[in-house]
């Protein structure tokens, strides 16, 4: 490391080493008194807000990766190469890396939180490997060797990007630079540190038609998606998606292998179609329930959650002023105990002053108790009340899917019905037109048929019973989560009043022995 | 009543009649200079009654009869054939019921002369948008007139002035009150009448002393719509009680003994009350005249019929028990006298006047529409209707119309309001003083003074309204009992007060202000203070600050002159500020509450509270004494809620004290602004009492001293410019009749001379003038003829520019000898007629026209 630190310094160049960034940070750190405790208290590199490297000739990004909590980075003036030694500092708002050698953009992603970004006066040819940067409002890139004036388009995805530097590039020499610019980045206000004016913009909106045919198609493809899928999540809240529909019947046939050929029996596709209307029928009923029932159940946690809400600030409150009273009182009292000098008094004091601590904690902890009793009552209602919602849902929903097998069940013995007297027509050759080659595959004796039907019909059955069973085991596990949540939270909240009340108490009775020890010496 | 005559041509029989205008009925012989020398005391003893006579508008100048136009001192044909109609009923009426009193129909006017009441109602619209409601209409009337008693209160008057002669004399019985309102409202389009009957004695008297103060009525609290709290599903339960149940059953029972024992001694000190204020019976209930004003349903969207008294201008509704009978009711049109029974006052009264029955009509079919509205006959056909109606508009006798002018109402009289300006009304424990705008020289508006007893002799509170002052003050409220005034200003003043409440006007005492923190750059609300403490309120500020207290310590006697001592500021113990929650940052980093004890040399912080949590984090630290001593940890002590949370660091410590000492410095610096702000606020209260003036609108150019010379000036250039133009009109004689030494009069050979002398003068100046042009035609001709002889003489010699230069020369001369051609030409054929016309003008002048024809 030495020999290259010292090949480096003959070539004029440096690295980045403990030295130079310990004296960095003290230099840039707090002055005069503040830097003196500053340094008596340790200076911690994770802790740096700022840091500016400038000027120092520095060859590569190294020995960063300590400084985690660093916002502010300036490298700027320096014969860096090659961004690197980033990766650590995702909490980096701005990043100042002009004035290098840099020849391509890279090793920025970890940077999500960037927002300024300088790279000006290098070497690089294309705007790329920036897609992390979500939250980038300005961005420099002026005297580079950018050449492709299409590569603005990248640019595009930065949705909150304000302020764009690209002057000095070989792009500038385009004719329509500016519009082309601004049309294709309307939410730019200034560009080359100028402000983008009314004229130019009104030209870019109507020399350049940015958005093409395809790219409107899509956004409007993807508005509808939004919606579907809002949609969709809110069927899924309600446990009865794809139950607006055909869609349970679809899937029923759609595995069956059976189902091709019986569906070409004579009588069948009217029977089918029946079928079908009735099936969908009750999976329409099945889904406005479930859609009545999740408003309900809604309602239900709403009302729960607000009365625990209330029931807590109100408890918090009340607690809060008693140690607003406690503490104010306390201060007084301390700063009297504090003359005193006479030890027996002080002791008398002091027991005394200890006895209302303990009062203070048995009312807090009173209070605390009442909450949580109180808290249980109204959660078990809830919980009562809750599961026999979902109660009554599960059993009205698993009549209407009775009702389904019932169907189901009509509908196979019907078609059993129809193969076999179809069979039997056949027996007695009184088929008159020509029967598909499957057909006849089938229809070879009366064993083959029942099996085909009760194939089909046992496809069926399952796929009724899967669907009945989906719904039931999600809306069992959504009531246990919701409840274990509930609990959980609950128990977070008086933990962590509980902790707050005994380091409060523990915290005044320390105050108190301390009032106590000069005195005794 | 005999008519009296219908010409006056000397001047002492006007006065006469003003005299019996005046005096009622006084006969007397006296002659014109003995009543003017009357009338010259009278204005004089009126001059030393008035209160503040520099201050009250002069009252109003008696109105003088004789100037009346002639409907009121005569009866048209129409109006003695009414008043025959009227006389024939009348007797009809008496004849018929005998034991009823007899009816006010015909009263005799202001000149003397029998008049139907209908007609004395004029409906006029007045260009006033106040007066065209009826609550405008009864407010203006009841404030600008004053009530003459009837005398005696239980007879009808025997006369009844026309609305305008009330107008001007501002004075007047129930009845003119009456008319003068119901034609205010019949002009707005309400369907009134006047109402002759009997009321109350307080109510014939406009003794209002029985009832409480309008201004005093609680404002109309806004509904509290107590949003119900939907009762929710989940409630907790409340914490079990352990107290016992009987002894809360016990105390619950002592509880409402005592409540009991209360109430019934406030009924019976209530009682007592009322039984103290009831009035003494009335000897004469039931007799008292009145007359009123009845407004029917209908029009104007009033929903509902109900009953104004003109003389408070109070609206009641026609089952108020305050009104105990009615004889008659008239509008514009008709005449209807009451076949009801009023044993029982007017409750049970119906106000269907075309049922006859009821309500005894005076003219047969006239116009009145509930009549129209009532009839059927529209369901008979159609040739039966035409013939009837044809029938009926030959026999129906229309009212004929009103004898008096039309009613008008000047912008002094609405403005000043008052008769003389002012105006006290005594109420149940409160008078009201009101007074017209600029008037007082304090811009007094209102003066409402409540008080403790129902003599009012001790007067509870003062509260004065004002207008138009300069320093913004609306109202000024005052308790008597502890000094203590409350002023209420509107938006516009420095410092953006709003509301000052104190008992004197020395600093460093008791006294509240309130601001309009929204102009305020320190969104300063309001400001409390008290010798030791002051407290000060902000609303919205972007730093979240919202209470600032500042607790002083005791005042150390000062031994220094007084002067002096009003420079030494009052020592500070301590400042407590607190914060809203700024939910940018995080609950233990947000500052609730920063306390600085300055006696003490500390400064404690006290954070907002987490969620979940009920303990706030605290620091304390203690100001270093000595600043070079470095910072050392014992200054600082802090109580974290979380014991997980690492302990602060030094430097965080540090820096955090630095911070609070730059703090604590601005906090006293505004703490000195706001104590100087107050001072300076009282001063100029002081100032502003002891020399208010009162703002002028611009657009008032009666009281505008600026606006008033701006069209004075404007007046008198307009009148410069008349005389300019009048100047500027030539007299064409002028000169000839200079020549003839300005007669004032002519001689007949005169004026032939003049107008021979001016015709000649005229023809000898056409000639001249077409010498003239002559001369110039020939002198541009003889020019162009040497020209030419010129050029043929030298054409071979000349260069190509002198040539061109000849011919631009001969074109020229050419156009100019064409232009002078014309001239001459149209002067040939207008000399003429320029001769003709001064011929003309010379016959239509006035000087001369009687000796030329």
């Amino acid at each position: 490391m030495d020999k290259m630190s010292m090949w480096y310094d003959r070539m004029g160049h440096c690295v980045i080493n403990e030295e130079m960034l310990r004296k960095a940070v003290e230099e840039q750190g707090p002055q005069g008194r503040a830097g003196r405790i500053a340094k008596e208290g340790g200076i911690q590199y994770d802790e740096v807000i700022q840091l500016r490297l400038e000027y120092k000739k520095i060859l590569q990004i190294d020995h960063l990766w300590e400084f985690t909590s660093l916002t502010k980075l300036q490298l700027n003036n320096n014969s860096i190469e090659k961004i690197q030694g980033l990766e650590k500092l995702t909490n980096l708002l701005w990043l100042d890396l002009s004035f290098n050698k840099i020849k391509m953009i890279e090793g920025l992603e970890a940077l999500v939180k960037l927002q300024t970004l300088s790279l000006s006066n290098n070497q690089i040819p294309a705007i790329e490997k920036m897609d992390t940067l979500e939250h980038l409002e300005i961005l420099s890139l002026g005297e580079n060797v950018i050449s492709q004036i299409d590569n603005v388009i990248y640019l595009r995805r930065f949705k909150n990007l304000r302020s764009l530097n690209l002057a000095r590039n070989p792009i500038c020499q385009e004719t329509n630079y500016k519009i082309f610019v601004v049309a294709y980045l309307p939410d730019l206000v200034y560009l080359d540190f100028r402000l983008v004016d009314e004229q130019t913009r009104e030209r870019a909106l109507t020399e350049i038609n940015v958005m093409t045919d395809n790219e409107l198609k899509e956004k409007r493809a993807m508005e509808a998606q939004k919606i579907t899928e809002q949609e969709l999540q809110l069927h899924k809240d309600a446990f009865v998606e794809y139950l607006n529909g055909p869609q349970l019947f679809d899937s029923m046939f759609a595995d069956d292998a059976e189902e091709s050929r019986l569906a070409s029996l004579p009588g069948v596709p009217k029977l089918l179609e029946t079928y079908q209307t009735e099936l969908v029928a009750l999976c329409m009923q099945i889904f406005e329930t479930g859609l009545i029932q999740h408003a309900e159940r809604k309602n239900e946690g709403d009302s729960f959650f607000t009365c625990c809400r209330e029931a807590v600030s109100d408890n918090q409150q009340r607690a809060a002023q008693i140690v607003t009273d406690f503490e104010e009182s306390r201060r007084q009292v301390m700063a009297e105990m504090q003359k005193i000098t006479d030890p027996e008094l002080l002791e008398a004091q002091r027991d005394n002053y200890s006895e209302k601590i303990s009062q203070l904690s048995d009312t807090l902890m009173t209070l605390e108790l009442q909450l949580v009793d109180q808290l249980e009552d109204v959660f078990k209602e809830f919980e009562r009340n809750i599961s026999d919602m979902v109660g009554a849902f599960i059993e009205n929903v698993q009549g209407i899917f009775a009702q389904c097998r019932e169907l189901e069940k009509h509908y196979h013995e019907k078609l059993q019905e129809i193969a076999l007297a179809t069979l039997e027509k056949m027996a007695r050759n009184e088929l008159e037109e020509d029967m598909p080659e499957d057909m006849h595959l089938l229809l070879v004796d009366k064993d083959t048929v029942v099996k085909a039907v009760s194939a089909s019909h046992d496809t069926h059955q399952l796929k009724i019973d899967n669907r009945e069973d989906e719904l039931m085991t999600r809306i069992n596990s959504w009531m246990s989560a919701m409840m274990k949540s509930v609990q959980d939270e609950e128990v977070t909240r008086n933990r962590k009043r509980i902790s707050e009340i005994r380091n409060y108490l523990e915290y005044v009775r320390n105050q108190l022995d301390e009032i106590i020890l000069p005195e005794q010496q | 009543m005999e008519m009296l005559p219908e010409v006056e041509p000397e001047l002492e029989e006007a006065e006469l009649q003003e005299e019996e205008a005046e005096q009622e009925e006084e006969e007397g012989g006296e002659d014109g200079g003995l009543s003017e020398l009357r009338e010259l005391e009278e204005t004089l003893a009126k001059v030393q009654i008035a209160p503040s006579a520099a201050q009250l508008l002069d009252p109003k100048a008696e109105a003088d009869s004789s100037k009346l136009p002639v409907s009121y001192r005569e009866n048209s044909a129409k109006e003695k054939l009414l008043q025959t109609m009227a006389d024939n009923f009348n007797c009809q009426y008496s004849y018929l019921y005998p034991d009823r009193t007899p009816l006010l129909l015909c009263p005799l006017n202001e000149c003397g002369v029998q008049k139907f009441v209908s007609t004395t109602l004029r409906p006029t619209l007045l260009p006033y948008p106040e007066i065209y409601h009826w609550q405008g209409c009864a407010s203006f009337i009841s404030d600008f007139l004053s009530l003459q008693p009837l005398d005696p209160p239980v007879d009808l008057p025997k006369k009844l002035c026309s609305p305008t002669w009330t107008l001007r004399t501002q004075k007047g019985t129930c009845f003119e009150f009456s008319t003068l309102l119901c034609s205010l409202l019949l002009g707005a389009g309400y369907n009134a009448y006047c109402v002759s009957g009997y009321a109350m004695k307080e109510m014939c008297l406009l003794n209002q002393n029985r009832q409480e103060c309008p201004l005093l009525k609680p404002q109309v609290k806004k509904a509290v719509v107590q949003q119900k709290e939907e009762k929710t599903k989940y409630t907790v339960k409340p914490p079990h009680d352990l107290y016992s149940r009987f002894e809360k059953r016990q105390e619950q029972k002592r509880q409402e003994e005592a409540r009991v024992a209360l109430l019934s001694q406030q009924q019976e000190a209530q009682r007592l009350q009322e039984e103290r204020e009831r009035p003494p019976p009335d000897p004469l209930l039931g007799l008292r005249v009145h007359c009123w004003v009845l407004v029917l349903s209908g029009n104007r969207e009033v929903p509902e019929n109900f009953f104004i008294d003109p003389l408070a201008g109070q609206s009641y509704p026609t089952t108020s028990e305050k009104f105990l009978g009615i004889e008659s009711i008239w509008n514009h049109q008709n005449y209807w006298v009451n076949m009801q029974d009023c044993r029982f006052g007017c409750t049970e009264m119906t106000f269907d006047l075309g049922n006859p029955v009821k309500w005894e009509y005076l003219l047969r079919g006239s116009t009145s529409h509930n009549i129209l509205l009532n009839s059927d006959t529209k369901t008979q056909n159609d040739q039966e209707d035409e013939e009837e109606e044809d029938e009926e508009t030959e026999e129906v006798f229309e009212m004929p119309p009103s004898w008096v002018s039309r009613i008008h109402i000047s912008q002094e009289d609405m403005e000043s309001r008052y008769p003389g300006g002012t105006k006290l009304i005594q109420y149940r424990q409160a008078t009201v003083e009101k007074f017209a705008p600029y008037l007082m020289k304090d811009g007094l508006i209102t003066r409402l003074t409540t008080y403790n007893d129902l003599d009012c002799t001790h007067p509870n509170t003062v509260t004065e309204w004002y207008k138009h002052r300069h320093d913004h003050l609306d109202e000024r409220e005052l308790e008597k009992a502890t000094g203590l005034t409350t002023e209420h200003f509107r938006p516009g003043r420095s410092y953006a007060l709003k509301c000052h409440r104190y008992v004197t006007l020395i600093p460093e005492t008791e006294r509240q202000m309130d601001f309009y923190s929204r102009f305020r750059v320190d969104d300063l609300a309001s400001r409390v203070e008290t010798p030791s403490e002051m407290t000060e309120t902000f609303e919205n500020r972007p730093d979240f600050l919202y209470h600032r207290q500042v607790v002083y310590d005791k005042q150390v006697l000062s031994f220094e002159p007084a002067e002096n001592a009003k420079q030494v500021r009052r020592p500070i113990k301590k400042v407590v500020e607190k914060f809203h929650r700024d939910h940018s940052k995080a609950a233990s980093e947000d500052v609730a509450k920063r306390v600085f004890l300055l006696s003490e040399d500390q400064i404690q912080v006290t954070y907002h509270l987490e969620e979940d949590r009920s303990i706030p984090a605290w620091r304390n630290f203690i100001k270093p004494r000595d600043w070079q001593n470095t910072f050392t940890p014992q200054l600082a002590s802090s109580f974290q809620v979380d014991p997980r949370d690492e302990p602060d660091k030094e430097l965080f410590l540090y820096e955090a004290l630095m911070a609070l000492m730059a703090e604590e410095k601005n906090v006293l610096t505004g703490i000195q602004d706001s104590e100087e702000e107050v001072r300076a606020i009282l001063d100029a209260r002081q100032q502003e009492e002891s020399g208010i003036t009162l703002q002028i609108s611009i657009y008032d150019t009666a009281r505008n001293e600026k606006a008033r010379m701006y069209i004075e000036e404007l007046k008198r250039l307009a009148e410069e410019e008349l005389l300019n133009k009048e100047e500027k009109e030539l007299d064409i004689l002028a000169p000839f009749l200079a020549k003839l030494g300005n007669p004032a009069s002519l001689t007949r050979e005169q004026v032939q001379q003049l107008v021979a002398d001016c015709l000649a003068e005229m023809k000898q100046r056409l000639v001249d003038r077409a010498n003239l042009i002559q001369a110039r035609f020939e002198k541009e001709t003889q020019e162009l003829q040497q020209k030419q002889q010129w050029y043929q003489k030298n054409q071979l010699t000349m260069t190509q520019e002198d040539e061109d230069a000849y011919l631009a020369y001969c074109s020229d001369a050419m156009f100019r000898i064409h232009v002078v051609k014309l001239r001459l030409n149209r002067h040939k054929d207008k000399a003429p007629q320029m001769y003709l016309a001064l011929r003309d003008k010379l016959r239509r002048d006035p000087r001369l026209i009687q000796h030329l024809w």
